[in-house]
């Protein structure tokens, strides 16, 4: 989109209003729809079988990749659950990655990437990835659903992400961890932040 | 910006003129944020690495160093730099962040004491700018960093006066920006005040307000984090008597010169590099430095990293040429090029949006105030105004011969009232993506905003 319209009935909502649907009977595609899938905001997060990026996942916490819009910061995500969390956003926010009330409240990228922590809150400094498995895993116990390994144990590393996806960035002026300098070591960083030490 | 001074020069804050006052601490406030975040943008927090160490190697080995000796040294200086650039960043942006703090805190005041608080179009507008109301008066430019303009941000958060005899000599309205609280104080504890609870505020609780995010953090040699804000330093309040108010004011205070006893430049106006003393701290648990503390910080570390870099028999080395963009000083839209000029008043506009927005939220409450603020002004900050300062900060132009990188000039735009100022502002977007298609991306979050009107009939 370059050009766009000023319609003083968007407002907050915004954007473009869906389509209305077709009429029962209406020959408007076709007659089976696949059925919804849960969103959730990264790898080991899924509820259901079948419910990761790719829909091959065998069971809970097991999929591979988030089935929420990927989007790379605060107040981008579409709606409830859907927002990653860790770097913007205020003490409160930052302790619910993936479990945010409603859309634009997460406060950070999805997916969420090994590296990130913390950056107010009761988990500053610590991984964003493992406290969002660790709200996951409480709600299937509420739900008695068997939880499954996440393919990475500590969440998706960047480097796998930027792979896989493409490309990926999350939010932050503050340097690429990744590529960053001196005498730093992400794979080292990446592992302490896997083992609940403060990054 | 209607540099008003409200007082003559003897005066006090008095009930009658309380309104007034508070509205000149809010426009201070304001006074100081396009300044910080300009020298901001003019920072490269992450620069390369490998160039900066490519081209010492060749000096030193060109000055007689082994290779190896050579590639040690440079690796060592160029992470210094690295962290050095990362860390004037993030200090420079967590003051900034405060500042909009104490813009909010101040409205809260004005809304409880005096009515609504003015924002739009308190952006100074004549550049060098003063703080208004502050003698002696010295210049305040949006200029790149370098040593002169951390001097000036100094002086903006002096806990003393400026030591400068000559001009201390005439009667001043108020020294530092302490000292103008201090007679805001004054009258609030001296006088039996009317609060008015029943207007909106922006209160804490909410999600306003985060002290740290990714921007204020920076990393050390070994790349251990650091959080330039500390979380007990500081929150919005609600102010609904006279402690509250007090509360208010202590904290803006603090924030910007520390704790009393806190020292400011030296007599003979240099710069105190040594140790910092627990006054130099905001908060609590000594973990937070003033504002004025900071910019100390970064002031002598820049200085020691001079005197690094110079020792090392290569000639004469400006360390800035590593990590600051050559942006122009004190620029402003209408001295751009064609190709230049519509995005920056499209910036602009995005910029005057965000106070449009905050005066918004001091009159609606509940969750028109909480959607305004969330959807609207963190939406704008963080994905269009950041996102467009960035992007603007990729053309160039040329000026009596020397290429300038274009830079956020953060000047008020004046939306007028014949249409809705989100309108102009789309107006203003496709005038930009015109030009330059770039920002294209920048369309939906736009159109994503709320629709706010002016509150205190337009600016000009």
């Amino acid at each position: 989109m370059a050009i766009i319209n000023y319609n003083p009935n968007l407002s907050l909502c915004g954007g473009t209003p869906p389509a209305p649907a077709p009429a029962p009977g209406a020959a408007a595609g076709p007659a089976t729809a696949s059925p919804s899938i849960e969103l959730h905001v990264c790898m080991g997060l899924n509820a259901c079988k079948g419910h990761d990026r790719n829909g091959n996942n065998n069971c809970a916490g097991t999929g591979y990749c988030a089935t929420a819009t990927r989007h790379n910061c605060q107040t981008l995500n579409d709606c409830h659950g859907q927002g990653g969390c860790g770097l913007y956003g205020d003490a409160e926010q930052q302790m619910l990655p993936g479990a945010n009330e409603c859309a634009w409240q997460g406060s950070c990228a999805v997916p969420i990437q090994a590296e990130r922590y913390s950056t107010l809150g009761d988990n500053t400094k610590k991984s964003v990835w493992l406290l969002a498995r660790k709200l996951f895993e409480e709600r299937m116990m509420k739900a008695k659903r068997v939880v499954g390994d996440s393919p990475f144990k500590c969440g998706p590393p960047q480097n796998w992400l930027t792979f896989v996806l493409g490309s990926y960035d999350s939010c932050g002026n503050s340097g690429d961890k990744r590529c960053s300098f001196g005498f730093n070591n992400p794979d080292d960083h990446g592992k302490e932040l896997c083992e609940g030490k403060e990054e | 910006m209607s540099q008003n001074l409200f007082f003559s020069k003897d005066s006090d804050v008095t009930p009658a003129n309380l309104g007034d006052a508070i509205q000149q601490a809010i426009e201070i406030e304001i006074a100081t944020i396009p300044v910080y975040l300009y020298t901001y943008y003019s920072i490269n927090r992450s620069p390369d690495q490998d160039a900066i160490s490519g081209a010492l190697v060749q000096e030193l080995v060109r000055a007689g160093k082994s290779t190896a000796e050579a590639s040690a040294i440079a690796l060592d200086l160029s992470a210094d730099i690295m962290v050095y650039a990362n860390k004037a960043g993030a200090l420079i942006m967590s003051v900034a962040i405060e500042e909009m703090l104490h813009m909010a805190l101040s409205s809260n005041l004005k809304q409880a004491l005096a009515g609504l608080p003015e924002l739009v179009g308190k952006s100074p507008s004549v550049w060098p700018a003063c703080l208004p109301g502050h003698e002696p008066e010295f210049p305040i430019n949006r200029a790149k960093l370098s040593l002169d303009q951390l001097m000036t941000f100094l002086k903006i958060e002096s806990p003393d006066p400026l030591p400068d005899p000559k001009l201390l000599k005439a009667p001043i309205p108020y020294k530092t920006i302490g000292q103008f609280y201090k007679m805001i104080k004054t009258c609030i504890k001296d006088n039996d005040l009317p609060y008015n609870t029943h207007s909106p505020q922006l209160l804490p609780g909410k999600g306003y307000y985060a002290q740290n995010n990714i921007d204020t953090v920076y990393y050390d040699k070994e790349h251990n984090p650091h959080f330039t804000n500390a979380p007990d330093s500081g929150d919005l309040l609600y102010v609904r008597d006279r402690d509250s108010a007090l509360h208010a004011i202590d904290c803006i205070v603090d924030q910007g010169e520390g704790a009393p006893g806190a020292d400011g430049l030296n007599p003979d106006g240099s710069v105190n590099c040594g140790k910092v003393k627990p006054a130099d701290y905001d908060d609590f648990d000594k973990k937070e430095l003033s504002h004025f503390e900071k910019f100390a910080q970064i002031y002598c570390h820049y200085k020691t990293l001079d005197e690094k870099f110079n020792g090392l028999g290569i000639g004469e080395i400006n360390i800035s040429d590593y990590f600051v963009v050559n942006v122009p000083l004190n620029p402003s839209t209408a001295h751009y090029p064609a190709h230049i000029r519509p995005v920056s008043d499209f910036l602009n506009g995005v910029y005057t949006y965000l106070f449009v927005m905050v005066e918004n939220c001091y009159v609606q409450s509940g969750n028109t105030q909480y959607e305004t603020f969330m959807f609207g002004i963190h939406k704008s900050m963080i994905f269009i105004l950041n996102s467009v300062c960035g992007d603007i900060m990729k053309l160039t132009y040329k000026h009596n011969g020397h290429e300038y990188v274009a830079a956020p000039t953060f000047e008020d735009y004046p939306f007028g009232l014949v249409s809705s100022p989100k309108s102009q502002l789309i107006d203003l977007y496709n005038a930009a993506v015109a030009v330059y298609p770039t920002i294209s991306y920048l369309g939906q979050r736009v159109q994503d905003l709320p629709d706010v009107p002016l509150q205190n009939g337009g600016i000009f």
